[in-house]
């Protein structure tokens, strides 16, 4: 769309009387042909009264005044109306722009102030107009600049973007101190160049620059948009910048993570590979000679290698990677199964199974770690005391539940809340065994099997929680079908 | 409750160990000869792939992490070729995601340090499903159905659904006995090691879950059908399921 360089002063008009201006200019044609004539014929009329012989010529003189004064009504009635109807339609077609419909033209003929005046209409419009489409298209060019896009692709479809809305012969963004754009000269006949800085606040991320063809306009308001523009693509561009950033370090995480998790896994294997050696050689010479003391080499490396294995598991919780498989199993004879790696203990053992064939379905490795290490508290902190195991279905929850007690000195109060957090031991004794990791991969792992490990609620606020945790795992009855 | 050796008949099963720890090697090799199997042990991929040339084992017990070829590239070179048998035996637990995809190729896995009298169990519940032949690529059993046991998944109206290690192995026994009943003591038999404690209600939570997941209408099976009393049979579309027996 081009437009013509025209840059008139717009036609001002006076505003008028109390009449319509048709009828004010019908009277002043009335009066200016209507009153002469008038003067001339009581002027005439005063003049041959006293003579007397032409008294016949009077009523045909003022028969002929009054002709004339009809006619004259009549003619400047008809030129009232054909000088005011190029103004009837100026109005009308304000109106009908002011309603909204932009593209209506007013269409004047000659070169005159009238036609002058529409022409400053059609103007005002056809800018009005096009402002709005620039409007609409930077609108439509602002909400598809999704951060994800990324920069450069921001850059360049702000760039095309800012070409198409306001009809330039080019425009590029540049994500550079704008001060190394130089600012040009304008050229009279050559294409006008135009900027925007792209700003965040304080912050100048770049310019937008553009060409406009030599015959048009450039006005204020086409550089406030323009500017408002710059200044919603610089947002998006920095909302671009900083979730490649995220991205970015996101990606870097996720590869720490991998890398963590190798070196876990070598580290793992580095040590489990001579524990494996130590504990098959310490069970194969005591299955051949049963000495008390291979017995404890072959359990404290098990119990090592435990370690080890839980720290795997903590690293895999975090990233997400640990997956357990279900499978069903019945928790009494696992649960004494468990009991059985641990060899000897003083501690009395006993199990309560009231499953009633009811199965749990877990991953059978993962909740081999959560029974040991509840087992292994049960004797570490159960001072020697004896352990108890239940067993009970929940057929209306589908729900098994397995809770492990100890007849120890209990949970001191200040411990309770924070016995599920990583690296916290039990305070009272200052035991240093194990990790800390225990109750929390333990926690951990139930949940991912679809279940939950709490510990059962004290009923008195001063005293020592009885140490009761209940591991509770989805349930199958155990019946043909 | 450990069943102790090999008592099988017909000659001493034979399994070729790969690990290239060789303190292990040596042991875990005097530990399975003690219980009458027949042994060959590798230190590496390579090695492994050499001796299969001059004749297959029954069973291979492969360590996962090795220096020249991991584990998982010779499980999958020796799975192109046959349906060998693999029990994994490795310092990184099930739950890895690294696992996970050595679980396809491999028949069960067993946590390093092993527990001997585990592993043996283990070993002894592979053997037991030698004689069970499936075929090797895909077995459908109707439009909704197709199962692909050597990649542990079903095929439930067009949509692969993976199976735990226990469903497929139960899957097997019953392909290899397509149309007939398996009884309940064979699929505890080829479904757990003596080592799980399982008993007969193991066998029927699983169908269960397994009809949950591969069934249309898990109430009235079409494919995995209750013999009552006796066991379970798998049948194809087509295949008429005669009543009892």
């Amino acid at each position: 769309m081009t437009r013509p360089a025209v840059a008139e002063p717009e036609a001002s008009k006076d505003a008028g009387g109390k009449q319509p201006f048709r009828l004010r200019l019908t009277l002043a044609f009335i009066y200016a042909a209507v009153f002469p004539l008038a003067a001339f014929g009581v002027f005439v009329l005063t003049q041959i009264t006293p003579g007397g012989p032409a008294v016949t010529i009077a009523p045909a003189l003022l028969f002929a005044i009054a002709a004339a004064a009809i006619v004259g009504v009549i003619l400047a009635l008809y030129l009232a109306a054909d000088l005011t109807a190029p103004l009837r339609r100026i109005a009308a077609a304000v109106e009908s722009v002011s309603r909204g419909d932009l593209s209506t033209r007013i269409e004047v003929g000659g070169d005159d102030e009238l036609a002058r005046l529409a022409d400053s209409h059609n103007r005002l419009a056809g800018d009005l107009e096009r402002r709005n489409r620039e409007l609409r298209r930077i609108l439509s060019a602002i909400e598809k600049a999704s951060p994800g896009l990324g920069v450069d692709r921001l850059a360049d479809m702000a760039g095309e973007d800012a070409r198409a809305a306001f009809d330039m012969i080019d425009a590029v963004v540049l994500l550079v101190d704008p001060r190394e754009i130089p600012t040009e000269e304008r050229v009279p006949g050559e294409p006008r160049s135009v900027r925007a800085l792209l700003h965040v606040g304080e912050d100048v991320l770049g310019v937008l620059v553009g060409r406009l063809p030599a015959t048009d306009t450039w006005e204020q308001a086409d550089q406030d948009l323009l500017e408002v523009f710059a200044a919603e693509i610089a947002v998006a561009i920095r909302n671009a910048e900083l979730f490649e950033r995220v991205e970015a370090q996101n990606a870097q995480l996720v590869e720490l993570d991998a890398a963590k998790d190798d070196f876990l896994r070598g580290v793992s294997h580095n040590l489990q590979t001579p524990l494996t050696s130590i504990r098959a050689y310490a069970d194969q010479l005591g299955t051949d000679r049963p000495d008390r003391r291979l017995a404890i080499i072959a359990e404290q490396s098990d119990r090592l290698s435990r370690m080890v294995r839980q720290l795997l598991t903590v690293s895999r919780l975090e990233s997400g990677a640990l997956k357990p498989r279900s499978e069903v199993l019945a928790l009494g004879p696992h649960v004494r199964r468990t009991w059985e790696a641990f060899g000897q203990t003083d501690a009395a053992f006993e199990v309560d199974d009231h499953a009633e064939g009811w199965l749990a379905v877990a991953d059978p490795d993962q909740l081999d770690q959560v029974l040991w290490a509840l087992l292994d508290n049960a004797v570490k902190y159960g001072a020697g005391a004896a352990v108890h195991v239940s067993i009970e279905s929940d057929p209306a929850a589908r729900v098994v539940r397995l809770t492990i007690a100890d007849d120890g000195p209990g949970i001191p109060v200040e411990d309770v809340d924070r016995l599920f957090q990583r690296f916290e031991r039990g305070a009272a004794d200052g035991h240093s065994q194990g990790t800390g990791l225990g109750l929390y991969v333990s926690r951990e792992l139930t949940r991912a099997m679809g279940g939950d490990l709490v510990l059962a609620p004290g009923n008195d606020a001063a005293a020592p929680t009885r140490a009761a945790f209940t591991v509770s795992l989805p349930g199958e009855p155990g019946e043909e079908g | 409750m450990l069943t102790g050796g090999w008592r099988g008949g017909s000659g001493a099963p034979r399994i070729l160990i790969v690990d290239d720890d060789p303190n292990l090697l040596v042991l875990l090799a005097d530990q399975l000869k003690g219980d009458g199997f027949e042994i060959q042990t590798a230190r590496d991929g390579q090695e492994a792939l050499r001796r299969l040339q001059s004749g297959w084992p029954d069973l291979l017990i492969l360590d996962m992490m090795m220096a020249r070829m991991d584990g998982l590239s010779l499980a999958r070179e020796i799975k192109a070729r046959a349906d060998l048998p693999i029990i994994v035996l490795s310092a990184i637990d099930t739950a890895d995601s690294k696992a996970e995809i050595l679980e396809e190729v491999a028949e069960d896995y067993v946590t390093k340090p092993y527990h001997y009298p585990e592993l043996r169990a283990r070993v002894l519940r592979v053997l037991r499903r030698l004689g069970d032949k499936v075929p090797r690529q895909s077995l459908v059993l109707g439009p909704d159905l197709t199962l692909e046991l050597h990649h542990r998944t079903a095929i439930v109206g067009g949509t692969p659904v993976q199976l735990t290690p226990t469903e497929s192995r139960l899957l097997y026994a019953l392909a290899a006995n397509l149309g007939s009943t398996v009884s309940t003591e064979t699929l505890l038999d080829r479904g757990w090691a003596d080592t799980d404690d399982a008993d007969p209600s193991y066998v029927w939570v699983t169908m269960r879950r397994l009809r949950q997941k591969i069934e249309r209408n898990p109430d009235r099976p079409a494919h995995v059908v209750t013999v009552r009393g006796v066991g379970y049979r798998l049948v194809g579309d087509g295949v008429d399921a005669p009543a009892g027996q």
